[in-house]
């Protein structure tokens, strides 16, 4: 009994491992080209909620790396120029939990206030949470407010029927306006 | 009576004789939900066609190894190894990868790879079971080819691959339900009655045994 559990756990585990390596290899050959793709994805979406003051975005890993520390969440920062160079607002990138995870981008001016949200990823539920996290009439309300956190039901009217996924927007562009008053 | 494999013989068969969709009548979830778009059946066919045939492939050559008992498992572990393989692969073209979406992940559950491990590769010599995946796979994707080409056309209006118009029929006022999923069943119907009719012509008194 003993040794044929042996047998069949040692003959699985070996498919596995070759399996294991067969991945990792393959991985390692795409990897690169995927962390691109996901750099591209996240740039244009800093590029639209910059839009609106006109800035161009361009990442920086160090204000990226200094604020991970107190916001894990935090996938990247985009600081927001003008045509002299000067800094005129932020784009963060990050995720904020929803029911699920929601990747977002949120543009921030030097004000302290929203430029625009825009949703990367969702994996809210298709029908309920998902349309919601695409409402253009509840991602617009947070255009202009800030620099202060804001409240759902105060500042911001919810999607009736995905009370998560409101919160979950919400909640992330508090992050990203906490950020903002971190950098000051 | 049993006819002798032949390579040749193994490879055709996924056409007509056992074709995945319209015969086994199986994985059809995935068929009818992506046969909306020619470009993405093209993907998704070259996909399976990979999935298929190296799972086929390795499973045919480890069957003699494989204990009864844990034979799923080792199916299971060999299929997700290919499918995320794919995954990874088609992540670096993401505008297929997005309109592919779920699909492709769900390889690892669709029925005709696991079906065809199970069934055909598992006591088939590595050269058959070669064959077979690649007349499978190729099966499955002129079904799609077909039921998206009908579908794309009529229910757009148009053909586009690659944001390049192939084929435009000019109107802008097609049945829209074509696109949808009653015309993914309706499709999937009429192609089935074709078949059946073209195999009862083929044959009338051929089939003597009961009705």
């Amino acid at each position: 009994m003993m040794k044929s559990l042996l047998n069949l756990g040692s003959r699985l585990m070996l498919v596995c491992l070759v399996a294991a390596v067969g991945l990792g290899f393959t991985y390692s050959l795409v990897e690169e080209n995927i962390a691109e793709q996901e750099l591209k994805k996240r740039a244009e979406a800093a590029t639209v909620v910059l839009e609106p003051i006109g800035a161009t975005p361009q990442e920086s890993p160090e204000l990226t790396a200094e604020l991970q520390g107190d916001f894990p969440d935090l996938i990247s920062v985009f600081e927001g120029m003008d045509e002299d160079g000067e800094v005129i607002g932020y784009a963060f990138v990050l995720k904020s939990k929803g029911y699920n995870f929601i990747t977002m981008a949120v543009g921030v001016d030097a004000e302290g206030k929203v430029t625009g949200i825009e949703v990367i990823t969702n994996e809210e539920t298709p029908g309920l949470g998902a349309p919601a996290a695409e409402n253009p009439d509840f991602l617009g309300q947070f255009t202009g407010k800030g620099p202060e956190p804001l409240v759902l039901k105060q500042d911001i009217d919810g999607v009736t029927s995905a009370t998560y996924t409101s919160r979950g927007i919400t909640n992330g562009v508090n992050m990203a306006l906490e950020m903002w008053e971190s950098l000051q | 009576m049993e006819k002798k494999r032949t390579n040749f013989g193994e490879f055709i068969k996924g056409f007509i004789r056992v074709n995945p969709l319209l015969v086994l009548m199986v994985g059809l979830c995935s068929a009818l939900a992506i046969s909306t778009r020619v470009e993405s059946c093209i993907f998704m066919g070259l996909a399976v066609i990979f999935v298929l045939t190296c799972s086929n492939v390795i499973i045919s050559l480890i069957r003699k190894l494989i204990p009864d008992q844990i034979r799923i498992p080792i199916y299971i572990v060999v299929i997700a190894s290919f499918v995320t393989i794919v995954d990874l692969t088609l992540k670096t073209m993401p505008a297929i990868y997005e309109r592919l979406g779920v699909w492709i992940p769900l390889i690892v559950v669709n029925c005709i790879i696991l079906a065809r491990a199970e069934g055909y590769a598992s006591d088939a010599r590595v050269s058959h079971a070669f064959m077979d995946g690649l007349g499978i796979g190729l099966g499955y994707t002129c079904v799609l080819l077909i039921m998206s080409v009908f579908r794309e056309l009529f229910g757009t209006g148009e053909i586009v691959m690659f944001n390049t118009t192939i084929v435009s029929l000019g109107s802008k006022s097609m049945p829209t339900i074509l696109i949808l999923f009653p015309g993914a069943f309706i499709t999937f119907a009429m192609l089935l009655a074709l078949l059946q009719w073209h195999q009862q012509r083929k044959k009338p008194e051929a089939k003597e045994g009961p009705e």
